[in-house]
């Protein structure tokens, strides 16, 4: 009982957490290019969520949750596909803002569901995980619809979109239900922990990356410098063209040099 | 003796599995994993190859991997050297990304498989290029050719092959083109430039090119200049591929070529902008196979041999393949049906068997259907379960059914036996319709393939009459066999064969010989025997973004939201009703909940 309420404490600080911020979201989505870079990493997640959702309905054995499945999984790629025209909208209208945004940055990634593992894995964590997950997308884009005010085409998308995912939601949590109807909120409970610890894990991973390269750059620029010099100096006396294959040259197979 | 041969970590990773000198399975990950060319180490490959042939890892005699991982690594660290201090950003990248997994392949394979790591060996990644291509390939003496992005520290290579008479066989690599100097770089970088994925959407570039006209040639031979001893060399200042992880192209570059295309926008070709696209396309399209030409025809005269096998990414372009049979002056090209990293697992492993062990050489079958084989009876349970119509015929009413809905103008998602090795649907999981009418190439991509317009489609047709609506030239029909050429349509069926001709008047054709896949050839027989044209749009099932599908339930989800027509498996037809497309998830809770509440959920 006390580690649901330390959840509830953790989740319920979670959508405070998110108001509070408003008006963080309010300078993220004031700028242009951030702007277009969010929505177009929207529209990556929602598509390769839905893809993973289409994973799901391909491998459950409960054809009630296949049928489900397969339509979230086609409001998911209409989503992503809305997201993309409106980036693409966005990007042909102000043009002169977009120069750099897509040549010098890789383009944001994340894959769907948190990297869910979808093979193997039995339906009632799914759709915890999902219903956890839809209900956090939905505060978030709430959040969204009300800051981009000064855009109504993007504002009726998270609309839409809101609108799409509160009813995920809820169908997610009613087949937990009626799958598992003994344990459906100990699930939905784990999922929200689950979700927690990957979160901790999402930003202990981003620390140590940034970590490792600040002292890969250090290294870089103190022990580098000279083997720098004597691999520039090599490839000067490397000539272009042909480089002959010596005859008798042995593949060893053991060797990975 | 069992050999596993694995391609992994850079993209599209593969398993392989050789049994006393046969292949018996490949399959790419990205089948079983869902994810478009998934890099990943190939576990779930690896399980379903030992899984389906039944072998334990410990009962492999060997497990090859498809390049010299450490010899790649200190290539990486050479460049990110050389580049200093501009690679400072790419270096920590470049750093954890090696020393993260990728260098300790041997510690990868021991750990997952359980085999000692004595039996990890090792092949380059050209010599495994060149074994895929050679060894796959009917022919006793070939000269090779190898080309892609780069291995370890070789782009190119070239050598020959020989199956000796005392059963032994050889591959000797005479000589490589080294990074950063790179016909795959190049392409790769064009296809960046022109807003497409690296490793991915090269063929678009190469379809986008017919749009164009070769205008800047001469810009692009700037990029790429030939040296005296006819191989060639880039100009690395217009590059960034070998300094950074962020962009392939330099700022003299884009001096040289103009501003790239946003991935985000369409290409309108009828734009001024978009015709330059184009023309770029055609320019390093043209520049590559002047090239590719150039030093086929060189190891012809070398040789003086009559067969010439490629291999490498490279030798996906088509358009590239047909020119060099043209020209080059060798009489056959063999492409095999994954020339790309992928096919390098088969390629590791065939090498092992034949150089590593000295094992004698066997005939490979010569078709690509190495993979996972599709269950019928999954797709009507799951069809019958969501209220599909379902039908279960003999062979030869399906047939005649398939050629009739054909000829009516549907599409139809044909599913049969063991799954295609490699990126080309051949005819176990495509997706088949009539292809005469632009109308109907409109229609797949619009609500099926949901792709860029200017992308041709490919036709099948067989052996025996390619050459009545085709220009194949000699050995063409060898090159169309696995659609590795782009070869004219006559000009006289080319408004019958409009959906599968692209502007310039040429397909990437597939002759299918009956023994390859004899369902598919009765169904082109059939068809032909209604409308006189023997000919059928062949493209890969599956939509954009996603690979090719593997399973029958994988077929059926991806009918189920797209607008094909029917859907085969085996014996299994299922039509698509008009009130059978999925229902809004509010209508199908709905009626789940009238159904529970009857009872009958």
């Amino acid at each position: 009982m006390l580690t649901f309420r330390v959840f509830a404490m953790a989740t319920s600080f979670s959508a405070y957490l998110d108001r509070a911020l408003q008006p963080v979201h309010h300078w993220v989505w004031s700028d242009f290019d951030r702007r277009v870079r969010k929505l177009i990493a929207f529209g990556e997640v929602e598509g390769d969520g839905g893809r993973d959702i289409l994973r799901a309905a391909e491998l459950t054995a409960d054809p009630l949750l296949r049928r489900l499945y397969l339509a979230h999984a086609i409001d998911e790629l209409h989503h992503a596909d809305l997201f993309r025209k409106r980036s693409a909208a966005l990007l042909r209208s102000r043009r002169a803002h977009s120069s750099g945004l897509f040549n010098a940055t890789p383009l944001p990634g994340g894959h769907g569901l948190d990297d869910l593992k979808i093979d193997g894995e039995p339906d009632h964590r799914l759709l915890a995980f999902l219903h956890v997950a839809e209900k956090a997308a939905a505060g978030r884009f709430a959040i969204y619809r009300d800051v981009v005010n000064d855009d109504p085409l993007t504002q009726a998308i998270f609309d839409k979109i809101l609108r799409d995912e509160v009813f995920h939601m809820n169908y997610t949590y009613t087949q937990l239900a009626r799958i598992s109807p003994a344990s459906y909120r100990r699930y939905v409970w784990r999922a929200r922990a689950s979700r927690l610890w990957k979160r901790y894990l999402r930003i202990a991973a981003a620390l140590a990356a940034i970590v490792g390269a600040v002292m890969l750059t250090l290294q870089y620029f103190i022990l580098v410098p000279p083997f720098a010099w004597l691999a520039k100096r090599a490839e000067r006396r490397e000539k272009s063209g042909w480089v002959p294959i010596p005859h008798d040259r042995v593949e060893s197979a053991t060797s990975q040099y | 003796m069992r050999i596993l041969g694995i391609s992994a970590h850079y993209h599209d990773a593969a398993a392989a599995l050789v049994v006393d000198g046969v292949p018996i399975r490949a399959v790419q990950e990205e089948r079983l994993s869902r994810h478009k060319n998934d890099p990943s180490f190939p576990l779930a490959a690896i399980e379903w190859c030992l899984d389906d042939a039944g072998i334990d890892p410990e009962e492999l005699d060997a497990v090859v991997f498809y390049e010299r991982s450490m010899l790649k690594f200190e290539r990486i660290l050479t460049c990110a050297l050389r580049a200093f201090p501009r690679s400072w950003r790419a270096f920590p990248h470049a750093i954890k990304n090696s020393l993260g997994e990728k260098v300790w392949v041997r510690g990868i394979i021991a750990s997952h498989l359980g085999v000692p790591r004595s039996k990890t060996l090792f092949t380059s990644h050209h010599a495994a290029h060149a074994a895929a291509a050679f060894f796959t390939a009917p022919t006793r003496r070939a000269a090779i050719l190898t080309a892609d992005g780069v291995g370890e520290w070789a782009t190119l290579t070239v050598g020959y092959g020989e199956r000796r008479d005392k059963g032994d066989s050889a591959i000797n690599l005479l000589r490589e083109i080294r990074y950063p100097h790179s016909l795959g770089m190049l392409y790769s970088t064009f296809t960046a430039y022109l807003g497409f994925a690296v490793n991915e959407d090269e063929y678009k570039v190469m379809g986008l090119a017919a749009y164009g006209r070769p205008t800047m040639v001469e810009q692009v031979r700037k990029l790429i200049r030939r040296t005296a001893d006819g191989a060639f060399a880039l100009s690395t200042d217009y590059f960034e591929f070998h300094t950074t992880a962020a962009r392939s192209y330099s700022g003299k570059f884009i001096d040289l070529f103009g501003a790239p295309r946003n991935p985000f926008d369409p290409i309108d070709l009828e734009t001024t902008e978009g015709r330059r696209f184009a023309d770029c396309a055609a320019s390093v399209q043209r520049v590559l196979e002047e090239t590719l030409v150039d030093i086929a025809r060189a190891l012809q005269r070398e040789t003086g041999l009559r067969d010439l096998c490629l291999g490498g990414g490279v030798a996906l372009n088509g358009v590239a393949n047909a020119r060099i049979l043209a020209e080059s002056g060798f009489e056959r090209v063999f492409v095999p049906p994954a020339p790309g990293d992928a096919g390098c697992a088969l390629g590791a492993a065939l090498y092992a068997d034949r150089l590593y062990f000295g094992n004698p050489d066997r005939d490979v079958p010569d078709h690509p259907f190495w993979g996972p084989l599709v269950d019928a009876r999954e797709l009507t349970r799951a069809a019958r379960e969501d209220g599909q119509l379902v039908e279960e015929l003999e062979e030869g009413a399906l047939l005649n059914r398939i050629a009739g809905e054909l000829a009516a103008g549907r599409i139809v998602g044909w599913m049969d036996g063991a799954s295609e090795f490699g990126p080309r649907a051949l005819g176990h999981r495509s997706l088949l319709t009539a292809p005469h009418s632009s109308e109907m190439r409109d229609r797949l991509n619009r609500e099926i393939k949901f792709r860029e317009e200017f992308r041709p489609f490919a036709p099948v047709t067989t052996v025996e009459v390619a050459d009545r609506f085709f220009e194949v030239p000699p050995g063409g029909l060898r090159l169309a066999r696995f659609m590795s050429g782009v070869f004219p349509v006559r000009p006289e069926w080319r408004s019958a064969l409009a959906a599968v001709t692209h502007v310039d008047g040429s397909a990437r054709l597939q002759a299918l010989d009956r023994d390859m896949a004899p369902r598919l050839y009765a169904l082109l027989e059939a068809y032909g025997r209604r409308t006189g044209i023997p000919v059928l749009l062949n493209t890969s099932f599956n939509v954009a973004g996603e690979p090719i599908v593997n399973r029958a339930l994988e077929g059926y989800s991806t009918f189920r939201r797209c607008g094909i027509d029917l859907l085969v498996a085996g014996q299994a037809v299922i039509t698509r009703r008009a009130s059978a497309r999925p229902r809004p998830l509010e209508e199908e809770m709905a009626c789940s909940e009238s159904a529970v509440a009857s009872g009958v959920e």
